[in-house]
Order: C-alpha cells, then structure tokens, then sequence
C-alpha cells in the first residue's frame, strides 16, 4: 500500500432503526490507489452517505477497518478524527452547506482558521482558490447571491483549502441543473491528480464516465424475465437473507414460513407466518431495494418465485398498486 | 470560528439587537434599584455627616440615636461635655413629624440642636435657627427664607436653607434648636433622643452606651430594611430575566445553526473553536447590553421621586457579571453546539 492508498476491509455499519438492526454496509472491502476518482454508484438508502461518513472520520463503524496511507481511521480517538478530517480529508456535501452568513471568501476561510491558519495568510489562500474555481468576482458575495453551480465551486474551494489528499464528495450534482453540473464534473474530474484521491457518492450516472473505480454497493440485478420457479424448502431452510438482493416475488404453494427481521445486537422478532396463497418479498425486487426481512421454512413448504413483470401479469388490472398495497392474491 | 460568530450576529442583527435592547433594559432597571437601595444609604450617610456629630450617647441597653431613641433627660450633659476627649457636646432631640406647605402636607425628619452645635447643620441660605420658632429647612421643600411652614399645628419661621437634605427615602430634613423641637416632640419636657459629642470620648459614661457615625446610619436606614431587601430581591429577579434573555437568544442561535456546527466538525473544526464562537456572541450581547443599560439608567434615574445614586462599583460590576451571567445562561446552548453530530452535515437541505 502507498501513501495516500484507501483499504477498507470487511467494513460494518450497523445502526438501530424503529427498534430493529439495519446494516448499510455488511462486510464491504475495497481498494482504492492514490490519485484515483472512484464513484461509490447505488440507489438511495444504499449505504453510499454512511460510507462517506466512515472515510471521513465522521461515523465509526461496527466493525472492520479503514486506512487512508498510514492512518488507521478506525482506531483514532475524538481528537485524532477532528485532526483527521482537518488534514486529511475535504467533504463537498449534497447540500453546498455553505454557512449563510459568510461570504464566499469567509466560506472558504473557515477550515483555514479552524487549522490555525493566520487571517492574512487564510485569506490569501481563499482569494486563490476561488479564482481557481472561476469566481474571482463573486468571492464577497454570500451563498444566497450565488446560483447552485457557484455554491457548490465555493464548496470544493473549501473542501481543497488545506489541500487534503482525500476529497469526498456526496451526491454533488444533486441540485444542479445541466450547464452547472458540467463544471462541477470537470472542476471534480481535476481534484483526482497526483496524489489527491477522490471518492464520490452518487446515483447520477452522468458520472460515471469521469470514474478511474466505480464500486457498485448495491449490484443491479440482471432480471430477465423467465417462468415462474418452483422450489421445495425443508423445515428451517432459509429462503432469502435480510440485506440481499433478489429478483423474485414468492407465493407460498404449501407449508408456513416464517418471516423474521434481526434485532441490534443479534437475535431476531417474528414479524409474520405466511401461511398457504399469501405472498411475499415484493417490495425489495420492486424497488432495486436489499431484502428489509429474512424469511425461513417453518414446515417443509413449497413456494413460487415470480419475476416481478410475471408477478403484476398475475395480479391482473391492479398491477403494481395492488402489489404496493398487498391486496390479496387471486388463487384461481 | 469567531468570525463566523461576529457574522452570524450581523446576519440576524435584528434578533441581537432586540436581545440587547431587552436586556439593556432590565440591566437599567437593576442598576436603578442598586441606585435606589444605595441613594437611602447615601442620604442618611449625609444627613449624619452633616450633623458633625463624632460619637452619639444613647441610654444604655436602647437603640437609637434617631429612628430607635428612647428620650431621656440629659442631666449628665454638664459632666460629659467636660469629660476626657470630649470637645462639644449637646442635647439632640430627633422624632418623625410632619411639615404642611401650603395646602400640602408631607413627612419630615425632624432634627434639634443647638444653634452653633454639634447636632446643626451648616446652612447654604441665612442662618442656624437661633430660638424655638426658627427652623432651617431642606432645599427640597421648595420654601425659601423668610417663609413660614406649619409643623405639628405650629407656625415656625424659616430663617436658613439646608441644600438637598433629605433621609428616609427623601423625606425633607427639618432643624430647629432644642428647645423648639422639645416643644413640637415632647411638649416642652426637657429631654433629648441622644447626647451628640464632638471629639472622642476617652471612655463612654456609666449608663450610655456610644454610637458612631456608622451605627447612627445604620439606625436611620433602619425603617427602610425591608424596603431595602425587597429591591433587593427584585434586582436578584431582574438578573434572572436577564440571564433567559441572553441565555435564549444563544440557545435559539445555537439551534438554528446546528447544521454549520455540524459542516464545521466535519470539516476538522475543534470543538473548542465552535463553542468559544458561540461564547463570543453571549459576551458580546451582555457587554452591548451593559453598556446600553448603564445609559439608560442615567436617563431613568431622575424620574424616580427618590434619589437614585448608583454606585460606581455598579457600573464597574455591571459588565463582569452580565458576562457572567451570559456565559452561565449560554451554557445550554453551547452544551447543544458541542454535542452536535457531525454526520448531519450530510444529506439534503
């Protein structure tokens, strides 16, 4: 591994969530090499955010580790993280979140007073800066005077003033429009030289093309459609896991299954038992979204799985809405 | 972060300037009540000055020698005027009354001693009275000399002005010889409230007990004690309001901007820096406040029908403990910037 390498390894996040135990990122490992522009690419809610925030020394994980060149981020202590994030990483949020009430000038000023910087010196750096990222003329104007593309320069501005050599960037094209969006991609596409990596979380393909790494968290499913598939589970055969994948809506032909969800901490809660013409995991092949349920054999049980075009065939005229709302399947 | 602080104050200016005009006033209207409480103590303290009156003899076992005094005959007077230490002394007789100018009748202290003391006052205007229908009366009454004023259903002949004498909450001071105040008090018996010496007694005489300058003070502030800790406790109270004043304003900035305290954690702000931010408004709001409110109780004092005499330490103190008191009253907010996650930073507006 070189300076300024990324190495995560069998990263967890898990966090509790209406009393049950969501893992956005279960056993992630990734490399990434200095200089690189890698694109973390998944639907919301995929873990992309909670991934940003692991590598910016912002969120701890359960379990697993990161390393950015020498630094161990997962064993820092609260001060050695602030002094991670200062030195070491610049964020461009989603949001611009540039402070309302300072200038571009003074936005871009602020990491530098927070490093200690001396005002002159900071100030300097921040009229270089913004020249750099073309807005030499609007560097006393405060966010709300600025479009969206321009709020977002003064971001990255901010991200790069104490030159880290980890930028991370969430959904930054999120509230741009197309002409604005074409400067940020190029303005991100240059942060990505020599030794300066950049990690981008995004579910704007646009993207894409500027990628040196794209890391899928959430692989689409090649879902073609095929007849339905008959399967013979065994008494306490797991069917699906929570956090999966999959492509396939079941109805149960024979038997009871138990639907399960896992609790923080390990353990589970029986959330139902679907009994004989009921169906199940719609939602998840619905939407591209992981399993939110495991579900396991209660009985030696025979289930159908449909793909999610044969399964809407099968409700009939009520398509997909019956589907969302889990109206009762027809058994005819 | 200080400058983000200062910012933040410009950009929500209207705010602030309510919080500090808010707090100016109740800041004024405290220092108006320290000036109330303290103008009682500095009126008694000059009526007694003005007596020249060193050491007050009282009989033994009473209080006094004004608002507590238990008359007594002054028999002893010829023996203690030529006692050691002693230069002058004299009869001094003291008691409430009430003087009618025109159609207006009002409460008077009512002060009598010799004509050349101790126990007389220096007059600004004519002379000491010199026999029992003469009196030198307070400026504050607004008589001049020449005049006659009713007191106690007598006609007395005012023959000298005392400039701006009052005790007991401006209650107009009255002076008349000894023997005429034995007449209005105590129907022309021969007694006295206490024995006023000049000079120090080498020792106080059998059957009296010594009052100084500082215990005769205390005596004539002594009907006002509850008047007193009453303004007390409203200036105590006034503190709190101020302190929510402040103390709110901060927690509702704080909470406004929990998204750039969590924007700067992210981007490696000490906490510290964040939380000295918004320690820098709450002194700067109480400071302002202070400063506002120190003129604003110069404007508000003469209105008040009482002296209002703030002390300087008050206004040196004022400062430091709105300081105090803002810091103390942030501390709500300032736990809430601390706490804040930096993870909010992420995520759409």
């Amino acid at each position: 591994m070189t300076v300024g390498d990324l190495y995560i390894q069998n990263l967890v996040v898990e966090y509790s969530s209406g009393g049950y135990a969501v893992r956005p990122i279960d056993g992630l490992d990734l490399d990434v090499a200095a200089g690189s522009l890698a694109i973390l690419l998944g639907p919301s809610g995929c873990g992309k955010t909670t991934l940003l925030s692991c590598l910016g020394g912002i969120l701890r994980p359960t379990s697993g580790a990161i390393k950015f060149g020498d630094v161990d981020v997962t064993t820092l202590d609260a001060r050695g993280l602030s002094a991670y994030r200062r030195d070491k990483v610049g964020i461009v949020f989603q949001a611009f979140n540039l402070v309302p009430s300072l200038t571009a000038l003074e936005n871009v000023m602020v990491p530098m007073h927070g490093a200690g910087m001396s005002r002159r010196a900071a100030h300097a750096r921040a009229e270089e800066l913004l020249t750099r990222v073309n807005l030499q003329d609007r560097m006393t104007h405060r966010p709300a005077d600025l479009s969206g593309g321009q709020q977002q320069r003064v971001a990255v501005a901010r991200a790069i003033a104490l030159d880290p050599p980890l930028i991370l960037a969430d959904e930054p094209t999120a509230h741009l429009d197309f002409i604005q969006v074409e400067e940020i991609l190029r303005l991100i596409r240059e942060l990505a030289s020599g030794d300066r990596m950049v990690v981008v979380a995004t579910h704007d393909s646009r993207i894409l093309p500027l990628a040196d790494r794209i890391v899928e968290l959430v692989p689409e499913l090649a879902t073609t459609n095929r007849p339905p598939e008959w399967m013979e589970l065994e008494a306490g055969a797991v069917l699906f896991e929570q956090g999966t994948m999959g492509d396939l809506i079941y109805v149960l032909a024979g038997g009871e299954c138990d639907i399960v969800r896992q609790l923080p901490g390990g353990g589970e809660e029986l959330l139902k038992v679907v009994k004989p013409g009921d169906y199940f995991g719609e939602i998840g092949p619905l939407f591209n979204l992981p399993r939110s349920a495991t579900v396991r054999a209660r009985t030696d049980a025979t289930v159908i799985g449909y793909t999610v075009t044969e399964f809407r065939e099968r409700l009939g005229a009520g398509g997909a809405r019956d589907l969302i709302e889990h109206r009762p399947l027809s058994m005819d | 972060m200080l400058m983000a602080a200062l910012r933040d104050m410009q950009w929500r200016k209207r705010r602030f300037v309510i919080a500090v005009l808010s707090t100016a006033i109740i800041f004024a209207m405290t220092l108006v009540l320290t000036g109330l409480a303290n103008g009682f103590r500095v009126e008694a303290a000059k009526t007694v000055d003005a007596l020249g009156v060193d050491v007050f003899l009282v009989k033994a076992g009473a209080s006094g020698p004004f608002v507590g005094a238990t008359p007594f005959a002054p028999v002893d007077l010829g023996r203690i005027a030529a006692s050691p230490g002693v230069i002058a002394a004299a009869p001094i007789v003291y008691a409430g009354g009430t003087v009618t100018v025109g159609d207006a009748t009002r409460n008077a202290d009512l002060f009598g001693a010799p004509e050349r003391g101790p126990g007389m006052p220096a007059v600004s205007e004519g002379r000491p009275p010199s026999t029992p229908d003469e009196v030198a009366v307070s400026s504050t009454i607004g008589r001049h000399v020449g005049d006659d004023v009713e007191i106690a259903s007598r006609t007395l002949h005012i023959v000298g002005i005392v400039e701006n004498s009052t005790a007991l909450a401006n209650l107009p001071n009255i002076f008349l010889t000894t023997e005429g105040a034995q007449q209005l008090v105590y129907g022309g018996q021969p007694l006295v409230a206490s024995i006023g010496l000049r000079g120090t007694p080498a020792e106080v005489p059998a059957g009296y007990r010594a009052v100084d300058r500082d215990g005769a003070i205390a005596d004539l502030l002594r009907p006002l004690k509850v008047a007193v800790n009453s303004i007390t406790i409203v200036a105590v109270m006034l503190w709190i309001v101020a302190a929510l004043v402040v103390g709110s304003v901060i927690y509702l900035s704080a909470l406004e901007r929990l998204r750039d305290f969590a924007v700067f954690k992210a981007i490696g702000v000490p906490t510290r820096n964040i939380a000295a931010g918004l320690a820098l408004q709450a002194i700067v709001v109480a400071l302002l406040a202070a400063l506002v409110g120190a003129v604003l109780s110069l404007a508000l004092g003469p209105l008040f029908p009482m002296q209002v005499i703030v002390p300087t330490y008050a206004f040196v103190a004022l400062p430091v403990i709105a300081v105090v008191i803002g810091l103390m009253a942030s501390a709500t907010g300032l736990r809430r910037a601390v706490a804040v996650d930096p993870a909010i930073a992420f995520g759409g507006p």
